[in-house]
């Protein structure tokens, strides 16, 4: 490992972007990386809420028309190397709220999958997703982050 | 909007949001400042929009449930039983006792979780971490209890229609590390909120802010906690059936301040511990699901509960197919929108954001469709956008 990825390492920004899910899984991020039972902090892992700074973005949630462009601007402000996360059944593929209609087809409302605004990364499915996998999802979108020149 | 009918010259404003630091849910919040005093303020919660209630629109009966427990995360099960409490009314479906005291434990269990996320998040924005980690700390062995019941730590989907899923009966040797945990919950948690108490520096910045006279939450409707703190002693607790065989107090604060509502949510936790060990003590036995009931038609019924932050209301109607009809959600926090706003109104701008997180708003679950037109506003129903404007592109 060379001295830039050592360096990067040591200090990891996580920021999360929620799209209008339920709630759900953004709390069970910010557990998994606050909540002292999960504290990923300890393996200088941080939290942020400044795109500017930070390293990995994680999505949650189905993405409301609302939050198409503040989540393409928030994409765009982060500086490479950079990877996505998305987190939940929501951003991977809609949910119940995409697939299982009635009487009218699919739900244009929403523009779930995450990947359809931004390219994502790593998915990390589940409904809603333990602690646990939320953090075996940022880790596994490190290498991408750490062997970039 | 709300600040009467005096009209007041305004220096600046400011505008948070959809995406803030300050903000963990996508919500806008303008602030109109004079002089660094909130002269008004304004909640734009509509930025999450899922087009949910138009969703239900068609669906058998059975399959709404699942779509019903994902309006909110926080407040699965709540949804999750009202809206199979709306069918089991307006059809006359009988629940077995033993399922309705399973669905109390979850509810009381989940409303703890809830309270415990307010105070990590009140306390993050006051600037104590270590008070917000214990919360989240403390938070910890009740989500394990619900993955316990249910199989997941947020949606434990306890609740079908006529009873509960088998797979979330209590066994005995269940019910013996429920009541271990909450023994040892409560402990930790007396020490938790005495440390509260006593702490001069977080007890100053809470007290004397954030002011909702009793008159002021009736005419804004605040519900749930953030009405109760103000002295209005409403709980749709006692009205209900299903809570008839616990005893227990409700909760209120003549105080009216941020505190109080800190306060009130605080002494609701013990309320429910007591409702747990009473349910858990007294389980009856017997089956946990009626299976005898058809679908058939079924006129538009309401039915009411009180959800972790106020009262919730839900109702559909059944076709001759029983198929869901016309569905209707009305969370807490739209009633309670208003008392905010007003609440945050002659107070520091720094203290703006602490009174609105001590209303505890879930801006998710809440959104609706709105056209503002000429300084007035209406809501439409989901039907009437449609017709409007089409299915989005």
């Amino acid at each position: 490992m060379n001295l830039k990825a050592t360096s990067r390492k040591n200090a990891i920004h996580v920021m999360v972007a929620y799209t209008g899910g339920c709630n759900g899984c953004d709390i069970e991020i910010v557990n998994a990386v606050l909540s002292p039972r999960y504290d990923v902090e300890q393996y200088r892992v941080l939290l942020t809420w400044n795109p500017r700074e930070a390293d990995v973005l994680i999505v949650s949630g189905v993405v409301a028309w609302q939050m198409v462009e503040p989540l393409k601007k928030i994409y765009d402000s982060i500086p490479e190397p950079k990877g996505v996360v998305a987190v939940g059944a929501c951003a991977v593929n809609g949910n119940v709220y995409k697939n299982l209609v009635g009487d009218i087809g699919q739900n244009e409302e929403i523009w779930a999958p995450v990947e359809t605004v931004i390219p994502v990364d790593v998915k990390v499915p589940g409904c809603a997703p333990r602690p646990e996998d939320v953090i075996a999802g940022v880790v596994k979108a490190l290498p991408k982050i750490l062997e970039a020149p | 909007m709300t600040s009467g009918e005096k009209r007041v010259e305004i220096e600046k404003e400011l505008s948070f949001g959809p995406v803030h630091p300050a903000l963990i849910e996508p919500y806008r919040i303008r602030l109109f400042v004079n002089d660094e005093i909130v002269e008004d303020c304004e909640l734009n919660i509509n930025m999450a929009y899922r087009g949910i209630e138009k969703l239900f629109d068609g669906l058998p009966v059975e399959r709404a449930l699942l779509i019903a427990e994902r309006v909110c995360g926080i407040c699965s099960h709540v949804h999750a039983w009202n809206s199979v409490r709306v069918i089991e009314g307006g059809l006359k479906i009988d629940v077995p006792p033993r399922a309705n005291y399973i669905r109390v434990i979850t509810q009381e269990m989940q409303r703890i979780t809830s309270h415990l996320i307010l105070f990590g998040h009140a306390f993050e924005v006051v600037g104590h971490e270590t008070f917000a980690m214990r919360s989240f700390l403390l938070r910890e062995s009740f989500m394990d209890l619900i993955s316990y019941v249910g199989g997941n730590r947020v949606m434990p989907s306890v609740p079908i229609i006529g009873g509960i899923r088998p797979r979330a009966d209590l066994t005995e040797s269940l019910k013996r590390v429920i009541l271990e945990r909450i023994d040892e919950f409560e402990e930790k948690y007396k020490g938790y909120v005495a440390r509260i108490i006593e702490d001069p520096l977080v007890m100053s910045r809470l007290t004397g802010i954030g002011f909702l006279t009793k008159e002021d939450a009736i005419k804004f409707h605040a519900t749930g906690p953030t009405g109760r703190a103000s002295g209005w002693d409403y709980d749709v607790r006692t009205k209900m059936d299903e809570y008839k065989p616990f005893d227990f107090n409700v909760i209120t604060d003549e105080s009216c301040d941020t505190k109080a509502r800190i306060v009130v949510r605080a002494l609701e936790i013990f309320e429910s511990l007591k409702i747990i060990r009473q349910a858990v003590k007294n389980l009856p036995e017997g089956p946990v699901v009626n299976r005898s009931w058809r679908a058939e038609e079924m006129d538009f019924t309401t039915a009411l509960l009180e959800a972790y932050r106020g009262e919730l209301m839900h109702s559909y109607g059944l076709d001759s197919q029983g198929r869901i009809r016309n569905y209707k959600i009305r969370t807490p926090t739209p009633t309670n929108l208003a008392a905010m706003e007003h609440a945050c109104i002659g107070d520091h701008v720094t203290e703006a954001i602490l009174t609105i997180a001590s209303c505890d708003p879930c801006l998710t679950c809440c959104t609706r469709a709105e056209i503002v037109d000429s300084g007035k506003s209406f809501v439409l129903s989901d039907l009437e956008i449609i017709r409007k404007y089409g299915w989005r592109k």
